[in-house]
């Protein structure tokens, strides 16, 4: 006799559960919280004089570092993805779930849905902190909601590039470590930061047009309410990039049997 | 005639072929390198081009003498985690029992840790200094500030690495890396390296200027303006040496217990 298979549903909603149980359990949940509000305290709190008296063109900080608030926050929920998904690769649970009657992606699926749930905490922490700050949404209901959306299309993407660098490099430490740098990098020399024309004129083209740049960029206008196609197309175009590398590998990571 | 295993003619070769082993093992391990050198002078880099204007002119003087000693002080204080993670590993693997049951003196595993900190302290803030030179950064004391530069971070260094081997044997691993580098995190923002400590809110001013690592870089900012550095170095040294009181025993003790495989 024969156990019964369950439906894809099904197992994907077991794993996603597991995932979600573990992350509540161990320190990730708590990461998930503290990340957006250590990030506001440690930027917020030293820069806001600096900023509002040698920084032109930002009379609210608060207002100003909201997105990059929002971008961190996923950013380290993504690098907990790649933590996760590196783990599992390692330790032979990709190999296990090969061997039983799981459709491909199912695995796959759990890990995305599990970090999406991971990011809805966070960015609801990060737009709580925000709101402390001076933060508010100055748009229609539409641009709100538009943000939401936008957060979300950054938010799967991250986590699948997130899972095809753990995945393929099945080491969790090394992948958690070369992931903060990139995060550093381009999360500072960005202009969710500092406004462009306070960088020095050499790092400009770079800061510009950086992934990073363009979604706060698209990020804040939504946030005013002064969003035009001309500063939401970049960051669009840069997911767009994004999933076009990202899909075809992760399809090719995870429908192979090993 | 035979020298017996604490005789102190093995002393001293044994103590630095042991330091060469870990400084090795250090510099060879790309991960403990951009978490100790790495992370730390990118962050002196990104600082000095995103913030670099701003915090020069709220400041009065050039960010650098601020930054450079932070960073140079951060790297210290990374690699002393790195360095307790592998150490983690090193217990695990049973290397520490087998040193332990071979001829070797007693106190060299100790003075080797010693060593290879002050060498790992002293070359991670050379670089980062030399970097800051690069950057624009000049100092302008004596030649004897000069030294007393780079002996701030040497004795924190080895103060904080002490605590952190202590924190090791009672938090565990991935606790001792979370929390230790959120605090190493938390600390490097509020200080008075990263902007001038008038920039902080008024009623948070007394403890960003009062926790050990600000008291360091305050002694080290101070020493290469060329400024009295007197009672800030006071400071860093009673920091220095409270941390180190407090950790030292736990920390032996600990270092005696993984000598036995876990």
């Amino acid at each position: 006799m024969t156990a019964p298979v369950r439906s894809s549903t099904t197992q994907w909603w077991v794993l996603t559960a597991r995932t979600l149980r573990g992350a509540a359990r161990g320190g990730e949940a708590i990461t998930a919280i503290i990340a957006p509000i250590v990030f506001t305290v440690s930027f917020y709190v030293p820069l806001q004089k600096v900023i509002s008296m040698f920084g032109n063109g930002v009379d609210n900080f608060g207002q100003f570092l909201m997105p990059l608030i929002v971008l961190q926050a996923i950013a380290f929920t993504a690098i907990s993805v790649a933590f996760l998904a590196a783990t599992d690769a390692v330790d032979g649970i990709n190999r296990r779930f090969a061997s039983m009657p799981i459709a491909r992606l199912v695995p796959l699926g759990s890990r995305v849905a599990s970090g999406m749930a991971k990011c809805v905490v966070s960015l609801t922490f990060a737009l709580g902190c925000g709101y402390v700050i001076g933060f508010r949404f100055a748009g229609s209901i539409t641009d709100t909601a538009m943000f939401i959306g936008f957060v979300a299309i950054i938010a799967v993407t991250l986590i699948l590039g997130a899972d095809v660098i753990g995945t393929a490099s099945r080491n969790p430490e090394a992948t958690t470590q070369s992931l903060i740098l990139p995060q550093l990098v381009l999360g500072m020399l960005s202009s969710g930061f500092a406004p462009l024309e306070q960088f020095p004129t050499w790092v400009q083209p770079f800061v510009r047009n950086q992934p990073v740049s363009q979604f706060t960029t698209a990020l804040r206008d939504l946030a005013d309410g002064t969003a035009t196609s001309a500063s939401v197309t970049p960051a669009l175009l840069w997911l767009l990039t994004l999933l076009v590398i990202c899909i075809p590998l992760s399809l090719l990571l995870n429908a192979r049997r090993s | 005639m035979t020298t017996t295993e604490n005789s102190a003619a093995v002393f001293v070769p044994q103590t630095l072929i042991q330091s060469q082993r870990m400084l090795l093992h250090l510099f060879r391990n790309p991960m403990s390198l951009v978490q100790s050198i790495v992370y730390p002078a990118s962050m002196l880099v990104i600082l000095d081009i995103v913030l670099g204007r701003q915090v020069s002119a709220f400041a009065g003087h050039d960010s650098l003498h601020g930054t450079v000693p932070m960073t140079a002080l951060l790297s210290a204080m990374l690699g002393a985690v790195a360095g307790a993670v592998t150490l983690g590993r090193e217990w695990d693997a049973g290397i520490l029992a087998r040193f332990w049951v071979l001829p070797i003196h007693r106190a060299s595993g100790l003075a080797t840790r010693v060593t290879s900190e002050g060498v790992r302290i002293l070359s991670t803030t050379m670089l980062i200094t030399g970097l800051g030179l690069l950057l624009g950064f000049r100092f302008s004391g004596s030649l004897f500030s000069a030294l007393a530069f780079v002996a701030v971070p040497l004795m924190f260094g080895i103060a904080f690495a002490t605590a952190v081997i202590a924190a090791s044997f009672t938090l565990g691993k991935t606790l001792l890396v979370e929390s230790v580098s959120l605090l190493c995190s938390l600390a490097m923002f509020f200080n008075p390296g990263f902007v001038p400590l008038a920039a902080y809110p008024t009623w948070l001013q007394p403890l960003v200027e009062n926790q050990p690592m600000s008291c360091a870089i305050e002694a080290m900012t101070a020493l290469s303006l060329g400024e009295p550095a007197g009672a800030s170095l006071l400071k860093a040294a009673a920091w220095s040496s409270i941390i180190f009181a407090v950790a030292v025993v736990p920390a032996l003790r600990g270092l005696r217990r993984a000598t036995v495989p876990r």
